[in-house]
């Protein structure tokens, strides 16, 4: 099984998530993450969708299906070395009167995460990274108790030098914000 | 004397007139050039209905009996019109009878505008009477779907709709517009753009010259050059463009299902035709070819039999308008992404002439053993019932090979295929990839309108007939002379076929108690006669042929024939049968 990214780019549109998400499930191809924002560009949105599969062939009938939709102008599909991407998660740990003390200093300096919420009882842990890096965080939080545990989607960035508008030149979107 | 107004609500003459969503609608069908749309009214459709009706003048609004009537006729009149035909239903169940339509337009790349009324605006979501999730339901199924919530988007979304269904690789679009939006007015004034490009959706019409150059090099080449011509020809309507590269070339033509009568059947190219029921030599020397030249058809398993062993020997060039066929089931060695028609003018002069008659003649062997084991036997008349195949021999000849044959799903369909002769393109409509039961007489209704000119000739089972006989009632109403053949074999024949060769003749469900067709056509005000005994089928045809009108001629057949040759589902083209 590989890892594949899918960037979908379309026109941002009322039920456009379903046109391409059925697209998987007509094929039987299980969804891992999935996580759609609207771009730099003014009315793009950008999906990307994490898959597994053993077949280059049949994922690249995939991204020529999804390209077929009316409103994608865009589809790559991409193995993990030829992007950047990264995920979020966040870990809430239980700290009551008590229990063993939270050592900041490894969780800042080794795992690169940070405690952005303190409350009463808990705080809620911020770590970034790849699938790896988290799940290894993972194994060191076993020690406490994890009340809960939420991973982002994945996000990713093409390692090209090109943007979405070189690749689109006839477009002339402003940007979003 | 100026005339004086004594209408208060009369605007000034600057003003233009606001038009509420349903008048934009209809404002939009006219521009568009609609004028012929098959539907049926309903609650969330009424105020279209009420605008149609100022509309008569130039709409011809044609009432079936069942909204999947109105979907399969405006399928048959787009096939014959070469544009989009267009629907209106409402919401609801109005709406799911038309989704067999839409799936078979979807697969049989036919252009559709399926115009579908939806509840208020403020009830969507709640389960209001006749609310469904239309746009959900039809979204897997439709080319672009949309959903119309308010009077301002009419034209835009319209001009798209129409855009989308005829662009590239046609198919159906399924607008769902909201009563609350057809009531409204626009707060502007009705402007109509027709839409000539979408950024997301530009189909590829002209040709790349190195994909061209690649094609041409290989068919330079090809010792045994063999072309598979499919619906794509006659949508891009490149009868002539695939005639001059065949006689160019003098390379083999055979066809599709969809792709029959692209090229008449008395050409000297013309092989036959591909696929589990087709002809046993353009099956068999599928696996002697070693370039394969497919033009806007996708393989499929139909025709394939077994992907995993076809064509393993021969290079393939692939003309297709739709990227996403290319590679789906059969790599192509050389593609070619564009409009059959540009394609075919592009690569003419890239070709040499050439003469492939030895080639060719290999296709005239296995014709006469063809012939011998199948074609002659079944047309002997030695049976004591008539065979399906002589009826369509004796109509192809009654008919110069000239009608627009329309057939239903089974074995009728199958042998309409194997015996009438077309000599005229775009003369068979038929549904392939869906293989929709009941069809054939909503479709051949809706082909009779779209090509009046036509003699339009149904072929249709006993049991597809049942399916959809309502739409008699159509046919004599709108007073169109449609034919349409049964051909009663009291039996599913085709599911029978197969429970017979494959379940050792456990004949599970497949037997039907039928009615008496005649009585039924009578009964709607048609006419018609049975023919049981062969020497009165001559006069059969020709009675139902001069008859000025609709005409329902059934045909007593014989109970348990079977087509072939046959390609068993699952196994590979050379695995053809001929018994």
């Amino acid at each position: 099984m590989t890892t594949y990214t899918i960037c979908v780019f379309t026109s941002n549109s009322i039920g456009l998530l379903n046109r391409i998400t059925i697209i998987f499930t007509r094929r039987r191809i299980n969804i891992e993450s999935l996580t759609v924002s609207e771009t730099e560009r003014n009315g793009v949105s950008r999906f990307t969708i994490v898959i597994k599969h053993e077949s280059r062939d049949e994922v690249e009938k995939l991204v020529r299906q999804i390209r077929k939709i009316v409103e994608v102008l865009a589809v790559f599909g991409y193995l993990n070395d030829e992007i950047v991407y990264n995920e979020i998660a966040l870990f809430k740990i239980s700290t009551p009167l008590g229990s063993k003390p939270l050592d900041v200093e490894t969780i800042n300096k080794e795992h690169k995460a940070w405690v952005v919420y303190w409350g009463l009882d808990y705080v809620v842990i911020e770590k970034t990274g790849n699938e790896t890096d988290i799940f290894a965080f993972f194994d060191y939080l076993r020690q406490y108790e994890i009340l809960e545990f939420v991973r982002s989607g994945r996000v990713a960035v093409g390692k090209t030098e090109k943007g979405l508008v070189e690749y689109l030149p006839e477009a002339d979107w402003a940007y979003t914000l | 004397m100026q005339a004086i107004s004594v209408m208060p609500e009369l605007e000034p003459a600057e003003m233009p007139r606001l038009l509420s969503g349903s008048q934009a609608l209809m404002e939009c069908l006219v521009a568009e050039g609609v004028d012929t749309i098959f539907g049926y009214p309903g609650g969330a459709i009424m105020p279209v209905y009420d605008a149609l009706y100022d509309f008569q003048e130039q709409i011809n609004h044609i009432l079936v009996r069942h909204e999947q009537g109105a979907g399969h006729a405006a399928q048959g009149y787009a096939r014959m019109q070469g544009r989009a035909g267009v629907c209106l239903v409402t919401s609801g169940p109005g709406a799911t009878n038309l989704v067999t339509a839409i799936a078979d337009a979807q697969i049989d790349s036919t252009p559709l505008v399926c115009i579908v009324g939806q509840v208020g605006k403020k009830l969507l979501g709640t389960d209001a009477f006749q609310e469904a999730d239309v746009m959900g339901v039809t979204m897997p199924i439709t080319k672009w779907n949309y959903q119309i919530t308010t009077a301002d988007e009419v034209p835009e979304v319209m001009a798209k709709a129409f855009y989308i269904a005829q662009a590239g690789r046609p198919g159906p679009v399924l607008i769902d517009m909201t009563k609350s939006a057809q009531l409204e007015l626009m707060t502007q004034p009705f402007v109509y753009e027709k839409c000539r490009t979408i950024i997301s959706y530009r189909p590829r019409l002209l040709p790349k010259m190195e994909q061209l150059q690649a094609a041409a090099k290989l068919i330079n080449g090809a010792k045994r050059p063999y072309i598979f011509a499919g619906h794509g020809v006659q949508i891009s309507k490149a009868e002539a463009e695939l005639l001059a590269f065949a006689e160019k070339t003098g390379i083999p033509v055979a066809t599709t299902l969809l792709g029959q009568s692209t090229i008449p059947t008395n050409h000297p190219n013309y092989v036959g035709w591909l696929g589990m029921h087709g002809n046993y030599g353009p099956n068999v020397l599928t696996d002697q070819a070693d370039v394969i030249i497919a033009i806007g058809m996708r393989f499929d398993d139909r025709v394939t039999g077994d992907a995993s062993k076809y064509i393993r020997q021969a290079k393939v060039v692939h003309i297709e308008i739709d990227p996403s066929e290319i590679d789906k089931i059969i790599k192509a060695h050389a593609p070619v992404v564009g409009d059959a028609k540009e394609v075919l003018k592009a690569l003419l002069p890239l070709v040499h002439d050439n003469d492939h008659t030895i080639w060719r003649n290999e296709f005239r062997k296995y014709d006469v053993i063809e012939n011998e084991t199948i074609t002659t036997p079944e047309l002997s008349g030695d049976t004591e019932k008539i065979k399906m195949a002589e009826v369509i021999d004796l109509l192809s000849r009654k008919t110069n090979g000239e009608a627009v044959l329309v057939t239903d799903v089974g074995q009728h369909q199958m042998m309409a295929s194997r015996y009438y002769q077309f000599r005229r393109k775009n003369s068979l409509v038929t549904s392939g990839g869906m293989g929709t039961m009941g069809f054939a007489l909503p479709a051949a209704f809706g082909a009779q309108v779209g090509a009046p000119d036509r003699q339009v000739v149904a072929i249709i089972g006993d049991g597809c007939f049942q399916m959809t006989l309502q739409e008699l009632g159509t046919i004599v109403q709108n007073k169109q002379p449609v034919k349409a053949i049964i051909l009663n074999n009291n039996f599913l024949g085709m599911v029978r076929q197969w429970q017979q060769l494959f379940h050792s003749r456990r004949y599970s469900f497949v037997e039907l108690q039928n009615p008496n067709f005649v009585m039924i056509a009578r009964g709607f005000g048609m006419e018609g006669h049975t023919c049981e005994a062969r020497e009165a089928l001559s006069d059969s045809l020709d009675k139902m042929l001069a008859h000025d009108g609709p005409y329902l001629l059934e045909v007593i057949v014989e109970k348990e024939e079977n087509v072939f040759p046959m390609v068993p589902a699952g196994a590979s083209v050379a695995q053809i049968r001929l018994k």
